[in-house]
């Protein structure tokens, strides 16, 4: 990601050694509306009052130090806490006027909506074909030839494809940390969503194959709305447009990411993002 | 003195450290040669049974013990037909694998029940508790519960009654293994697929089953290995025959049976035969050992 090195340079001072993308135009139309939200644990609070507007075929990145929130909110959006019993949520997360979180919602029907990629690569014991196939399955009956089509668009949409065109039909368990990454946001794509959840996608990862996650999800926003999730700033600040800083289940400040990494409102953030903690 | 000023000391004064240092590897060496030395006494005797069953057993296995029924002493009279065991291997093969056939079903839907739906709930936690007492239960017991169950209702013993004891005893070690191989499982492996959009039985179906399927499958072969050698509950339920059956509904022989009864005959050439019987046992338990682990090699 050359660009960014010279925005970087070219920008000069930088808060904290932290520079953001300086073309981010925020869109202003919500594809998610986070109203008033609360979250628990059993009894203990995880999210307070949360208020948050998720832009269409933006990059909203969540940042804050370990146990603030972030990834709980993510696990929101997409209704993974309903698997756990003693996780509840109140308040509103609406998308196309709809209460997410309430209980007449399709869970399966949202999640196809709302795809997750997770901190740790977690393909399936298939065969690279079958993994992407499979949730394609779940909700759509394609011909075999549709089918080939749509596992090979969602592996280029992936940057894959020509890693693994030769070997599609060889075991997913086979390729290396940042393939299987790679391979795990093809799935997701596969089964064209509108948001796609990042929870620290990189964060096992080593550098060259962080660029390339970092360089697809600067490709995909022109076709989805993300959320990324990062305990990166350097991360937040090349891939976000929108950053939501999140401390101790508050969300302290959001902002656009140029904003948030030069001139933040809030103490707390100023402090955080200079490393003065977390 | 705290061992912080014994490890001070030490270093101060160096004739106590090496006297210390002496003591240390004198019971180092006598704590090693007492392991090796209880280890010693557990081989010879696994090695003097293993050397004797082969001695004999391959002494008295021949084409005719696999090819022919049982058939009475010979007395020694080498002019007299010889008997075999076939009669025992078609029983122990048909109630060894109608047990696992019966068995396993039961043991992997309640596996599921207790990895995937009820891992922390009362319901799951007495079902556990009653299948890993089954687990350790003497086998005679269950072979007691089918006597009072199936064999005196029906009037007689039966090849059914012996496999539905056998069954019984399937069931406990499927159910454990399969629980366990699912509990390994990662939660970030099950998130993902729910993640897509996917409904928990197709989760536990085409994703869960799948990555577990070879511990599933040691899981089950380790239960056929444990009811080859099963003596006790056939005893009671399908007590033994000397022909070759085929009727369940009647006596049916196998192989742990015949072993006993013909050992216990106190004429060489039967008793020889156990032997042969035993041999077939083991080497068939071997067989099965040694897959099950080329199969969790596989997997890890």
């Amino acid at each position: 990601m050359s660009s960014t090195t010279d925005e970087q340079q070219a920008a000069g001072a930088s808060f904290g050694g932290v520079q953001a993308r300086s073309d981010a135009p925020i869109n202003t139309v919500s594809r998610i509306s986070v109203r008033n939200l609360d979250f628990f644990y059993g009894t203990s609070k995880a999210l307070k009052a949360i208020n948050l507007e998720v832009p269409d075929r933006q990059v909203t990145g969540m940042i804050g130090p370990s146990g603030c929130g972030k990834s709980t909110l993510l696990r929101v959006l997409n209704r993974m806490y309903s698997l756990y019993s003693g996780q509840r949520a109140e308040g509103e997360v609406l998308m196309d006027g709809r209460n997410m979180i309430g209980p007449d919602v399709d869970l399966n029907e949202l999640r196809a909506k709302i795809g997750m990629v997770f901190q740790k690569p977690t393909p399936f014991p298939m065969t690279i074909h079958e993994n992407i196939a499979f949730g394609v399955r779940l909700h759509e009956r394609l011909s075999k030839s549709q089918m080939d089509e749509r596992v090979e668009w969602a592996l280029s949409r992936a940057a894959i494809w020509g890693e693994v065109k030769d070997r599609l039909h060889t075991s997913a368990l086979g390729l290396s940390g940042g393939q299987q990454q790679r391979l795990c946001i093809a799935r997701t794509i596969a089964v064209r969503p509108e948001v796609i959840l990042f929870d620290e996608p990189t964060s096992a990862l080593d550098p060259i194959s962080t660029l390339k996650i970092e360089e697809l999800i600067d490709e995909l926003k022109r076709d989805f709305t993300i959320c990324i999730v990062t305990h990166n700033m350097q991360q937040a600040a090349r891939c976000a447009d929108q950053v939501a800083f999140f401390y101790l289940g508050e969300l302290v400040e959001v902002a656009p990411a140029a904003q948030m990494f030069t001139a933040p409102r809030e103490k707390r953030t100023q402090e955080y993002i200079t490393g003065r903690f977390g | 003195m705290s061992a912080t000023d014994a490890a001070r000391l030490s270093f101060r004064d160096p004739v106590a450290a090496r006297a210390l240092g002496r003591r240390r590897s004198a019971m180092d060496r006598f704590i090693t040669i007492f392991c090796l030395a209880a280890t010693a006494v557990g081989l010879f005797f696994l090695a003097s049974i293993l050397t004797t069953l082969f001695w004999r057993g391959f002494a008295a296995l021949d084409w005719t013990v696999l090819t022919t029924e049982f058939r009475p002493t010979t007395y020694g009279d080498d002019t007299l037909p010889k008997g075999g065991l076939l009669h025992a291997i078609v029983g122990s093969l048909i109630q060894v694998s109608l047990a696992t056939l019966v068995g396993t079903p039961i043991g992997l839907l309640v596996g599921t029940y207790l990895a995937e739906y009820a891992r922390d709930s009362a319901l799951g936690n007495a079902v556990r508790f009653v299948s890993d007492i089954l687990l350790s239960a003497p086998s005679i017991l269950i072979g007691l519960f089918i006597y009072q169950l199936v064999v005196l209702p029906i009037g007689g013993f039966s090849g059914l009654a012996g496999v539905l004891a056998l069954a019984i005893i399937v069931i406990p070690v499927v159910v454990r293994t399969t629980e366990d191989m699912l509990q390994l499982i990662p939660a970030t492996l099950r998130e993902a697929v729910i993640g897509l959009g996917a409904p928990k039985w197709k989760m536990i179906l085409l994703v869960c089953y799948k990555a577990a399927i070879s511990g599933i499958v040691t899981g089950v072969l380790l239960a056929v290995a444990r009811i080859a050698g099963e003596t006790a509950p056939l005893l009671l339920t399908s007590f033994g025959n000397n022909v070759v059956s085929f009727d369940l509904m009647r006596a049916m022989a196998s192989l742990p049976i015949s072993i006993y009864q013909q050992a216990n005959s106190g004429f060489p050439d039967l008793i020889a035969i156990a032997w042969a019987g035993a041999l077939l046992v083991t080497l068939g338990v071997l067989a099965i050992n040694i897959i099950a682990r080329v199969l969790l090699r596989k997997k890890s």
